[in-house]
């Protein structure tokens, strides 16, 4: 008997909540919202915000084409992986202290490893595809992927380093759920000095990992064909679209988990309304604005820039921790 | 009930893919204006995508030059189905200005069917939304047909 309930429990977390289902209207309702955002920006009325959602379900409905040189199991399968991947990193993200579908004692270190896939997941995908397009757009992805990746892991150790002196005994946690703990405990990462470089580090980084405007130099679709995803039709399409959205509402929620913690009150419905909002508002500073107002960057210009100030504000955060500020 | 939401989606997001056939860049500026904020087509769900396997319509401007026939052909053979292509300006109709001109082997009927015709040259941006407004209707009838 318990253990049927406990299965039964396992099942609604993975396939309901906050597993699948509700991941996806979360990344589908904060696309739109974003695009509607866009527009206001732009003085345009901009589409509905179900947009995203329309857009979906067309891509679904459309043939899918595969090119005859292409490699057909890669090319099919990555978009899926790369998704599936995103959604076992929604269970890892804790909504409050005491809330988390999957916890472990260096869950960190797997949502590091598991935002990688994605990009990893659209490199191969481009490369089966054989399309000199997607070739163009896969080695750009890759230095965006290597521009991000550096600053991001410091971020992520900053943020371990400045929980783990409190919270445990050797000075360094590996687990979201005490970063949550000790945010709860003594006020958000945010409101620490050290950590203000460090959240601005993260916020230049969430657009370049989720492919947003000024820094999507892989799906430039105006100078090499949509990049990465020439080829691509119909269902694996649309896998990859969706995989954007929910990337945006991931990274975002990644950002709260560290930075926004300690703003919970223990009932999992306020608490879920709260993030919901604090979504909106990352989303609206690092993902909208440089989309409304920011032309596209060119490659080297994006490596520049995150191996130098970001990964600076990053490091000046981790150099402040370690010297117990 | 899926398949019903996917065909009312089909109108709601069309992707648009424009093919420049030899066009004089009139056309093809007053397509873009389209999407500014004056005209804001983008409230339909309109969006300019930058390959062929994500188009529903296919927007063909200019006078299908000997030059860009055959990319013209092999580009809409690209396109997923559904698709609508919408010939814009008076060019791809009748050759226009350019009728009789060595270089050009036009009308596009001659290669594809043309679901929708905006005329004018350039015709104003009301009326190219008008075309790519009914071209959606097009596009929803024929993921109807499909199943
Ligand atoms: S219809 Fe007129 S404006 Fe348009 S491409 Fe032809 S000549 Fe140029």
């Amino acid at each position: 008997m318990n253990i049927v309930l406990i299965i039964l429990k396992w099942l609604f977390h993975i396939l309901v909540f906050p597993g699948f289902l509700f991941t996806l209207c979360a990344a589908l309702l904060l696309a739109g919202i974003d695009r509607k955002l866009v527009a206001r920006m732009q003085n345009r009325v901009g589409p509905p915000l179900l947009q995203p959602a329309y857009d979906l379900l067309k891509l679904f409905g459309k043939e899918i084409i595969i090119p005859r040189q292409a490699n057909k199991k890669a090319f099919l399968s990555a978009p899926a992986v790369g998704l599936a991947s995103l959604l076992v990193t929604s269970l890892l993200l804790p909504f409050s202290a005491s809330f988390v579908a999957v916890s472990g004692v260096a869950d960190v270190i797997v949502v590091l490893y598991l935002l990688t896939i994605p990009a990893v997941a659209i490199i191969v995908g481009a490369a089966s595809s054989a399309s000199p397009f997607a070739g163009v757009g896969l080695s750009r992805e890759m230095v965006a992927v290597m521009a991000y990746e550096l600053p991001l892991t410091i971020v992520l150790v900053t943020v371990c380093r400045k929980a783990g002196l409190m919270m445990d005994e050797s000075g360094m946690t590996f687990s979201l759920a005490t970063v949550m703990q000790y945010q709860a405990e003594h006020g958000a990462m945010i409101t620490k000095l050290s950590m203000i470089p460090a959240a601005l580090a993260m916020l230049f980084i969430i657009p370049c990992e989720v492919g947003a405007h000024p820094f999507d130099i892989a799906e430039a679709e105006t100078e090499i064909c949509e990049g990465t995803l020439a080829e691509y039709s119909g269902l694996p399409l649309a896998f990859y679209e969706l995989a954007h959205y929910v990337k945006m509402f991931i990274l975002t929620s990644l950002f709260c988990v560290l930075f926004l913690g300690g703003f919970t009150t223990g009932v999992v419905v306020v608490d879920l309304i709260l993030r919901l909002i604090f979504c909106v508002v990352v989303t609206f500073l690092c993902i909208t604005v440089p989309h409304a107002v920011c032309a596209r960057f060119k490659v080297e210009q994006v490596f520049k820039f995150y191996w130098t100030w970001v990964l600076g504000l990053a490091l000046v955060s981790l150099l402040l921790v370690w010297l117990g500020l | 009930m899926l398949r019903k939401l996917i065909d009312e989606s089909a109108a709601k997001s069309p992707w648009i893919y424009h093919i420049n056939a030899g066009s004089c860049n009139g056309c093809d500026i007053e397509l873009v204006s389209v999407l500014t904020p004056r005209y804001d087509a983008e409230r339909c769900g309109f969006k300019l995508t930058g390959s062929p396997r994500h188009a529903d319509i296919v927007v063909v401007s200019g006078p299908i030059t000997v030059q860009t026939r055959d990319r013209v052909v092999r580009t809409l053979s690209q396109v997923p189905e559904p698709k609508v292509v919408v010939a814009l300006g008076s060019c791809p109709r009748s050759g226009n200005v350019f009728k009789g001109s060595y270089s050009i082997d036009g009308p596009l009927d001659k290669y594809c069917h043309v679901d929708v015709s905006v005329a004018g040259c350039t015709p104003k941006p009301e009326a190219i939304i008008a075309g790519l407004a009914k071209a959606a209707e097009i596009l929803k009838e024929k993921r109807k047909e499909m199943h």
